[in-house]
């Protein structure tokens, strides 16, 4: 029935693979930053992981079941470092018995939330919950993405109000669009990974001027062009 | 098929002919003889055209299809708790369809599945919808059409699904413990692996809860697999879960021995896989390490979470004996009780009798499945079979 459906997945294993490819360099190994993507259901989070990994937007993703992962080697001050991202599934009945296998071990915490879709918003303080729950620390990274910047005419929430949200749980926020090339998709994960690898906290840190184009900083939330 | 000889591509024609009638008799006994039909499903090729699986599938459910519902109203989706969760995954689930389908033509499709879901979810209050539910019913809308499907899919969904539908996913997780267990017992080696890699279970998650309707491509080898676990015990999918493992074997051991690898390698289906073969060897495992003998190794290493579940279970009704994970947590009890351990003696030989035909030979082994499947079902939820297995 689905030869092109076939055809589509092929696609994006092998753009997985190609990705996952370049993490072998030779007997050195990488050290491994382990990010997992929490919030609702269709807020955008396996697009802007799937946009991180291979570089593009996939133009139909569906429902994630459970936990999927993806990863991507990245350099950051001559260190090659593996990003592997853990894109989770939005109903809450997974996220109960079924994600906490995957909060193990994490290094860092991405909250994704749609800019039009106030109620996405408005479950961050219970996805902010579930967090705490399950990791046991407190300083692990953690920051706010709301997504879909590019669908100007539909935004429920203001940029303001996200900001203060974010100041008040001590994140970075970001705007962002999984689906334009130029939204920052990269520059937001990279600058968790150059966080990570500075083990300073995030609001300190300065990454190189040739790596990534932005100021990282509390305050920070990306012009979009929106 | 292009690359057999003559005579071979004979042969396949000439058995697919005599299947053809062995359905078409059994169809017209009356009543159906199931059995032979639940035959048909499960050996080579399963029942061949969507024609004939809108014939059969009523059958291998126990469902009369001389009544079809009336399509629901707009008021089915007025203050519905489930309708945006159902329209979200609905809308996203274009991959189910045929490619080239005209736009109009699927999104006529994808409101009946809609309806479909919310009929099903409308009349069994007690079921949840979970996302993944929507992989499973759109694969009956597709094969025979709206009304129909909700009959099968209410029928299914209150017996093979039942457990995947809780309030929690509980019992999901423990049907899921059953994975590793069956691994061990065929390949140690492959099992030490991945409890040293702790890659879990959760891979499989989507594999069970949707019968591989949401990790393989075409639709035939999903309808194939359908006509399969129809035909077969509500644990099957977790027996064929472990068997494609099993069947990547070297990828797995090739992997670095971390979750993150093995859980990546894993969750990527191969889209090649040897279906008929693989369909079979689930079929011997399950004759030959059938969920009894597998409840006492998963109940031993899970006893915490299942006594909080059975706690909670005492309160459910009796439609609860037809879960496949109330059947589990039944044979565990059964055997742990000592006046229950002579009669786990007694059922020994013919258990005995069906591993020894198992291992006869393919078709053999394939027909011993489900004699198996309906005995065992008989054995362990007697409602279940009055219900199922007419």
């Amino acid at each position: 029935m689905s030869s092109a459906t076939g055809g589509d997945r092929g696609l994006e294993s092998s753009l997985e693979a190609s990705i996952n490819s370049t993490c072998s360099y030779g007997s050195t190994r990488a050290r491994i930053f382990k990010i997992i993507v929490i919030g609702d259901s269709n807020v955008g989070k396996t697009c802007l992981t799937y946009r991180f990994c291979t570089s593009y937007f996939p133009e139909r993703t569906e429902a994630t079941i459970g936990v999927d992962f993806r990863e991507r080697c990245v350099e950051i001050d001559g260190e090659r470092i593996k990003i592997q991202l853990w894109d989770t599934a939005g109903q809450e009945r997974f996220r109960k018995s079924m994600v906490q296998h995957y909060y193990r071990n994490v290094h860092a915490v991405v909250f994704v939330y749609d800019i039009t879709n106030m109620a996405s918003f408005q479950s961050l303080p219970a996805w902010i919950e579930e967090c705490k729950r399950h990791l046991l620390t407190n300083d692990v990274p953690r920051i706010l993405v709301g997504n879909k910047c590019d669908l100007k005419d539909s935004i429920q929430v203001p940029t303001d109000l996200a900001q203060k949200f974010a100041d008040l749980h001590s994140m970075p926020m970001f705007e962002t669009s999984a689906k334009n090339t130029n939204d920052h998709v990269e520059a937001i994960f990279m600058t968790l990974a150059h966080k990570l690898k500075s083990h300073k906290p995030l609001v300190l840190s300065q990454p190189p001027e040739n790596t990534v184009e932005l100021n990282s900083g509390a305050k920070t939330s990306f012009p979009c062009g929106c | 098929m292009s690359l057999r000889t003559e005579p071979g591509r004979h042969g396949s024609e000439f058995r697919r002919r005599r299947k053809l009638c062995d359905i078409q008799r059994a169809l017209a006994k009356d009543p159906p003889d199931v059995a032979t039909l639940r035959r048909m499903a499960i050996s080579e090729g399963g029942l061949l055209t969507d024609e004939i699986r809108c014939l059969v599938w009523p059958r291998l459910l126990n469902v009369s299809t001389e009544e079809l519902p009336p399509p629901p109203g707009p008021e089915l989706r007025v203050n519905n708790k489930d309708y945006e969760q159902v329209l979200l995954d609905v809308r996203r689930s274009l991959r189910r369809f045929p490619p080239g389908m005209p736009l109009k033509e699927r999104e006529d499709l994808q409101e009946q599945l809609i309806d479909i879901i919310l009929q099903v979810l409308a009349r069994n209050p007690q079921l949840h919808y979970y996302q993944g539910y929507h992989d499973i019913v759109v694969t009956f809308l597709l094969v025979v059409g709206g009304p129909l499907a909700t009959l099968l899919v209410d029928k299914l969904s209150t017996h093979h699904l039942r457990d995947f539908m809780d309030p929690s996913m509980d019992n999901t997780k423990h049907i899921l413990n059953y994975l590793m267990p069956i691994i061990e017992l065929v390949n140690p080696g492959l099992h030490d692996f991945m409890v040293r890699a702790e890659v879990g279970t959760i891979f499989a998650l989507s594999w069970l809860i949707t019968w591989f309707g949401h990790v393989l491509s075409d639709f035939r080898h999903v309808v194939r697999l359908y006509d399969f676990f129809l035909a077969c015990h509500p644990l099957m999918p977790i027996y064929f879960a472990a068997v494609i493992v099993l069947h990547r074997e070297s990828e797995v051991m090739e992997c670095e021995c971390d979750m993150a690898s093995v859980h990546h390698l894993l969750s990527q289906i191969p889209q090649d896989l040897p279906y008929e073969t693989l369909i079979s060897k689930a079929g011997d495992l399950f004759v030959q390490f059938p969920p009894s003998e597998l409840s006492r190794e998963a109940a031993l290493q899970h006893q915490a979470e299942r006594t909080a579940v059975s706690t909670f279970k005492d309160f459910e009704l009796a439609s609860t004996q037809q879960r496949p994970d109330m059947v589990l947590r039944r044979r565990f009890r059964d055997s742990v009780r000592p006046e229950n351990r002579n009669k786990a003696v007694l059922t020994k030989p013919r258990t005995n009798r069906l591993v020894k035909l198992a291992v006869m030979g393919l078709t053999v082994a394939l027909g011993a499945a489900a004699l198996a499947v309906v005995k065992s079902a008989l054995e362990w939820a007697p409602k279940f079979e009055l219900q199922i297995f007419p």
